[in-house]
Order: structure tokens, then sequence, then C-alpha cells
């Protein structure tokens, strides 16, 4: 179907961002529940998670969803069609242009979090 | 088996049963709506608020709102249906022995299903206590 180069790149990283993403899903849920138990236990998990290290992987997550979100529309575009499939590859690029234009906010305002310290107890 | 066409004719033709074209439309779909729903979640807890600065207080004012459990409840939903239809697709093509790929089945989907209650509960259920 893509015989390798970008279109084989977008496969691998719509699956492994996809499956990072439930992943992280599963732990947020969790994370969040745990106000059920109170504002002790909810704050002590919170904190935790407040780490510069869990930081640093909110960059990657939030770089995975939007890849993973706008390479899902680039599959729409070439599911529903007729020209997509032609143009997967500059359809590809157009993907990381999107990419780069959303994740400039978050990289400034988590990245300079982590750097600026301040974060947990 | 999970459809592999790239064009919607296409996947007609292949789906195995209905069942399996519509699992392809509903990734289709749900991913679009997916898309903003956790743009502009992300934005609103990451861009607008200072992350560290999150904990039970700014749950419990988020969550005294309707409009944030619907919302919230939508990605719940939408986002563990796609999520685990997503992970089927790939057990589907990584777990070649077939009783393994169904206990890894079994396992994974009591999982989700088991997430999808506690996320609602917490969502719904939970009197988080504003005043």
């Amino acid at each position: 179907m893509y015989r390798g180069r970008e279109g084989q790149w977008a496969f691998y990283l719509h699956r492994i961002s996809g499956l990072g993403i439930l992943v992280f899903l599963m732990l947020h849920v969790a994370n969040i529940a745990s106000a059920m138990w109170g504002p002790e236990v909810s704050n002590a998990l919170m904190g935790f998670y407040h780490q510069p290290v869990f930081q640093v992987g909110l960059l990657l997550l939030v770089a995975g969803v939007l890849y993973h979100g706008f390479n899902g529309l680039r599959i729409i575009l070439m599911d529903f069609t007729a020209w997509g499939v032609r143009y997967q590859r500059q359809l590809w690029y157009g993907v990381w242009v999107l990419f780069v234009i959303f994740y400039l906010p978050f990289l400034v305002k988590i990245g300079g979090g982590i750097l600026g310290g301040g974060h947990g107890d | 088996m999970a459809i592999k066409s790239k064009r919607y004719e296409e996947a007609r033709l292949e789906a195995s049963t209905n069942l399996e074209l519509y699992w392809w439309v509903f990734m289709r779909i749900s991913g679009v709506v997916l898309v903003f729903l956790l743009i502009g979640h992300m934005w609103m807890n990451a861009v607008m608020t200072d992350l560290n600065s999150i904990n039970y207080d700014y749950v419990a004012k988020r969550l005294s709102q309707t409009t944030w459990k619907i919302y919230d409840l939508l990605i719940l939903a939408l986002g563990l249906l796609h999520g685990a239809n997503g992970l089927r697709y790939v057990l589907d093509d990584w777990i070649r022995n077939p009783a393994r790929r169904f206990w890894t089945k079994v396992v994974l989907y009591s999982l989700i299903a088991f997430l999808f209650f506690l996320g609602s509960l917490s969502l719904f259920n939970h009197d988080f206590g504003v005043n």
C-alpha cells in the first residue's frame, strides 16, 4: 500500500501514539477517580504526578495526542476523498505543520513550568 | 478481521461482517469528535491553567458544572471505545496464538469496562462538596 517511506512512518507513529494515549487515559481516569476517596488521597496522588518527570511525560503525551489527531484527519481525507491517497505524502507534511502550530503553546507553557521550578512539594 | 482498506467503498467490500464495517465508520466519526474535545481539554488544563495548581478543589469546581460533566463523559466514552477498538486491531496483528489473543482481550476489555464504570461514577455519582 505505502511501500515504506512517509506512509509507513505515519502508520507506525499512529499506532505507537494511540497505544501511549490509551495507557495514559487509564492512569488518568484512575487518578481523577481517586477524588472519591476524599481530598487527602486525591491531592497526594495529584501532587505525586506534579513531579517534573511526569511533566516531561505530559509533553510527550500532548505531542502524541496532536499527532494522532491530525494524522487521523489525514486518514479520513484518504478514506473519503477521491484525491486523498494520491497526496498522502503531502498531507503527512501538512500534519506536521499543524502539529508545530498547536504544539508550541504547550511546549512553552509546560516546558516553562518544568524549567521554572515551583512544581509540587 | 480488521479492515485494511483506505476507501469507504473498498472497506464495505472488505468488511467480513456489518459489525466490522460499523467499527470502521465509528473510528472515523469518534476520531473527528475527539480531536476537538481533546485539544479543548488539553488547552484548558495545560495552557490556560498552571498544571501544578491542579488539585482536588480545581477538579471539584470544574465538575460541579453539568456542561463539563457531559464534556468529560463524552471524552471518557468515545476515548475508551476508540482506544479499545484500536487496541483490538493491534492485538489481532501482533498476537498470533489464538488462545493467548483471546485471554489478552478478555483481560484488557475487562479493564476498560471497569475504567468506564469508575470514571462515570466519579463524574456523576460523586459529590465533590463544592460550596
